[in-house]
């Protein structure tokens, strides 16, 4: 393995997203051609770098591409270690899944949009996200991103007549630079910090040069919540989460999959990197900042998620509840790494990036079903859907397991990993030093309990609302299973969750390998013992998954075999359902709202609810007999109305004041430039930086 | 012989001074003249001790478009629009005077203590082309007419060359032509760029130039 993967490869990985983009609109007058074209590249590319990173994560050899320039700062380096690997494979592994998607899916798109744009982007947007996590120095890291938040910009408002896409676009784009803005911070506060630009050169320079030579705490402090900050809005962790429920729905099925799936995972690739390879040493107050974010984002993301009917809101919410999941794990492996707990550390980090892989591969699962249910009935919004498990079976049952591995149920996927996070939790409650650990802890496995079983009941309403009963519009009437290649995609992630719930143990042992590499856990004693199928942890806490599928299917046949006892060869009759001399109509049925409505309000503490009812009559002047009445239910995300409302109208004031100073004189403009200038002179000499 | 710099940026600096207070555009120009003349002086001085032709000839061509080629214009701005310096400004004289005096003290002051450091030998030096700068730059605040922005905007160009010669940034001859040339090129645009602006507006005081005309 480690003499056919060499950093060659990884150029004709590139040279193919290239040819894709490229070719894409070089053809972009045929749309058959150019959808090919961007479609194939991106497919044979993603498939190459799968191979690039499974193949070093499994030979732990890893691999470095230099482009040298004459010019320091452009010269950029890339490589892929044990980290990058990783997310290397996640990344790959979806873009493969989502390009076989596309193949059947993006046909819908024309004529009405060009399919060479989609290429071009598409192409773009895997090759930065690949180019991200292998970026290995800031300047290079820094065009990547930018570059992915860019292409990812375009994708969101692909289908640009509609206006709500284009205010999501818009959202998006302030929304991503602000978090670049933060994560410039963030770099240059660590090149102050180190005098190094390299990411590998960043851990050893701030071991060996004193705090006095710039690494303060303050300064360490301030990097670690920019950092926090800024790749937390790509994360979309509650409160920067609003560009995400707009943006990842805006974009055509295939790229939510892979925006939701993947791309916010880039933003805690690099949380690990830096929390845990270039600052290995957080102080405990931000672990303790991670853990309580992560609570308030998974219970705040699947109760939003509760109360949407628009189905790819829906699933946006979730990525939202499952990114504090994901922080749970990271947050108590820093809480960990603080209190001088590195094992536990380590299964934390585990838990964490398990659940990286597991959420990838259900949330692409969800969102290519999504799209094949949107591209069909031509609505997102779920009350207008019913009883498509007639007329896509295929969908039905991908969408089924993606939600079941969502909820955590064994013996699928989910389950491991919020396994994982649960062990690492309440070792957390048993190894805390103090009062303010063990509550921290209590609520986190209070939230992520609550968490789980809110998704749950989310997804029973989804899959109940989606596909079962009856058809609620003619749209469902008319739609069909989509072409081969998506249901085969489909098929092949609904099988990943089972694979990899039942190779959970090789798994998690590569996670512990890939931690090791980290500087924090170099000198650990290994957390698992090896097991083949079943996972061992030091704490003494065992888990097979091989063991509990075998289990669930024997007791269904068990189940079938004692009903076919007792029940024997009876006749089955079809008759019709009694209906007290009603004619049943899908108006009978349970609606999205009306199976949530419970939900929201015994939350409606949080989620502050508003209702407005509507009666018209048959006659206006008699008012006693109404012929319609209608209730419409809004929960508003406490984000936007407590926070980026009042910011914005704080802003519009600001701007409003500031203003005045742009009076169109060149003089008071060069004053402007001269004070700037004394100000900065006056800073300077009181020694304040 | 030791004092001949700070007398040269001596006379730099007042001409400065002087141009805030000056009413007519002819010895605006003229005081321009002298201070680049100071300013290319105290720059001959700095490369006595390593004389080659490049830098002659680099010298040279400074000399050339500072007190040949930039006044041309400038007069010729003048003769051909019949054009005066406008006198106005926004601050009335004394108060004028009163800020340069609190810019000169400020200069002066612990403020730029921090700068003292890049030219320890010749502290008196690099505070006067400080306060040359600030000067210049309030040139360009306070006077209403673009042709005292003009030359503001040159003066603060004269006194950065006196600010690097204190701290001994001298740079190659080869580069100095290049920012020589640049000079030179501002020097046309600008002539240029006001002859158009006073066919168009009638007037070079910035505040009639508020609104653009087709």
């Amino acid at each position: 393995m480690t003499a056919l993967i060499s950093s060659a490869d990884f150029v004709c990985t590139l040279a193919l997203f290239a040819l894709g983009a490229i070719g894409s609109l070089i053809a972009m007058k045929s749309d058959r051609i150019s959808g090919a074209i961007g479609t194939t590249a991106a497919l044979l590319g993603s498939a190459l770098a799968l191979m690039i990173g499974s193949g070093v994560l499994i030979s732990h050899t890893p691999i470095a591409v230099q482009f040298n320039s004459t010019l320091p700062l452009l010269s950029f380096s890339f490589g892929i270690d044990a980290l990058s690997a990783f997310f290397v494979t996640i990344i790959a592994l979806i873009a493969t899944i989502a390009s076989l998607y596309a193949f059947g899916y993006i046909k819908h798109f024309t004529p009405a949009y060009r399919l060479g744009r989609l290429g071009f982007f598409y192409n773009l947007f895997i090759a930065s996200m690949l180019l991200v996590v292998t970026a290995q120095n800031v300047v290079a890291f820094l065009i990547a991103w930018e570059v992915m938040s860019l292409t990812s910009y375009f994708l969101v408002i692909y289908e640009y007549r509609e206006q709500t896409n284009i205010k999501a676009g818009t959202r998006y784009f302030i929304m991503m630079h602000v978090s670049f803005a933060f994560i410039v911070l963030a770099m240059l506060l660590l090149y102050r910090a180190t005098g190094v630009l390299d990411f590998a050169n960043m851990a050893p320079a701030l071991l060996t040069l004193p705090a006095q030579a710039g690494a303060s705490p303050l300064m360490l402090g301030t990097i670690l919540l920019s950092a926090f900050v800024g790749f937390g809005i790509k994360a979309g962790i509650i409160p920067l989460h609003i560009w995400l429920p707009d943006a990842h729905p805006a974009a055509p099925s295939h790229v939510s999959a892979l925006m939701s799936g993947v791309m916010i995972k880039t933003g805690i690739y690099m949380m690990v990197r830096i929390f845990f390879i270039i600052m290995p040493t957080p102080p405990l107050w931000f672990g303790l900042t991670v853990l309580a974010i992560a609570i308030i984002s998974s219970i705040l993301g699947v109760l939003y998620a509760l109360s949407e009917h628009d189905i790819k809101r829906l699933l946006a919410y979730h990525s939202i509840e499952n990114i504090g999941i994901i922080l749970l794990g990271i947050g108590s492996a820093l809480i960990f790494l603080s209190l001088g707990l590195p094992t536990l550390a380590q299964v934390a980090l585990i838990a964490g990036l398990f659940h990286t892989l597991n959420h990838a591969i259900f949330k692409a699962l969800l969102f290519l079903s999504a799209g094949s249910v949107v591209s069909q009935t031509h609505t997102r919004d779920m009350e207008h859907y019913g009883g498509l498990i007639k007329y896509m079976p295929v969908t039905a049952v991908s969408f089924l397991v993606g939600a079941m591995a969502i909820s955590a149920l064994p013996p699928l996927n989910g389950f491991v990993s919020e396994w994982l996070t649960f062990q690492s939790l309440f070792a957390g409650i048993i190894h805390g030093n103090s009062m303010t650990l063990s509550i921290a802890f209590t609520l986190a496995i209070g939230g992520l309990a609550l968490t789980s079983g809110l998704a749950a009941a989310c997804f029973v309403k989804a899959f109940g609302v989606i596909f079962l009963a009856r058809p609620r519009s003619p749209e469902v009437t008319h739609a069909h299973e989509m072409p081969l290649s998506s249901q085969l995609s489909m098929l092949i992630l609904a099988a990943l969750t089972l694979i990899v719930a039942i190779k959970s143990s090789f798994i998690a042992h590569t996670l512990a390998s890939v931690t090791t590499t980290f500087g924090a856990f170099s000198n650990t004693v290994p957390s698992f013992s090896s097991q083949p199928f079943t996972i061992v942890l030091n704490t003494g806490s065992i888990i097979s998954m091989a063991m509990i599928a075998l289990v669930l299917i024997l007791a269904v046949l068990l189940a079938l075999w004692i009903v076919s006892l007792l029940g024997g060869r009876r006749r089955v009759e079809v008759g019709a359902t009694w209906d007290c001399g009603t004619p049943l109509t899908p108006r009978m049925e349970i609606t999205a709202f009306g199976f949530a409505h419970s939900i929201i309000t015994v939350m409606r503490g949080i989620m502050r609810p508003t209702r407005q009812s509507s009666v018209e009559y048959q006659d206006a002047n008699i008012r006693y007999f109404p012929a319609e009445h209608s209730v419409h239910f809004f929960t508003h995300d406490f984000a936007t109305t407590h926070l980026y409302r009042p910011l914005d109208r704080a802003l519009a004031r600001a701007s409003q004041i500031i203003g005045r100073i742009q009076n169109g004189s060149v003089n008071a403009y060069v004053l402007y430039m001269f004070l700037t200038l004394l100000a900065l002179f006056v800073v300077i000499s009181l020694g304040i930086i | 012989m030791t004092e001949l710099p700070i007398i040269l940026a001596g006379i730099a600096f007042m001409t400065i001074v002087l141009i805030q207070i000056a009413r007519k555009s002819m010895l605006v120009v003229e005081l321009f003249v002298v201070q680049s003349a100071a300013v290319i002086a105290l720059l001959a001085w700095s490369s006595r001790d390593h004389v080659t032709l490049t830098l002659v000839a680099t010298i040279l061509a400074i000399a050339a478009v500072k007190l040949f080629v930039a006044p041309f214009f400038l007069k010729r701005l003048i003769a051909t629009h019949a054009s005066r310096f406008s006198s106005n400004t926004y601050l009335s004289g004394p108060n004028t005077l009163i800020v340069l005096a609190l810019i000169i003290a400020l200069s002066s002051s612990y403020l730029f203590k921090p700068l003292a450091v890049i030219a320890p030998g010749a502290q008196t030096l690099l505070f006067l082309s400080i306060a040359s700068l600030f000067c210049a730059l309030f040139i360009v605040i306070n006077r209403q007419g673009a042709l005292s922005q003009m030359i503001g905007i040159l003066s603060m160009e004269n006194s950065i060359v006196m600010m690097a010669l204190a701290a001994g940034l001298e740079q190659s001859p080869a580069l100095q032509l290049g920012i020589t040339f640049d000079l030179l090129l501002w020097v046309c645009v600008a002539y240029i760029f006001l002859s158009l602006l006073y066919r168009q507006f009638g007037s070079l005081d910035v505040t009639q130039l508020r609104r653009l005309k087709d």
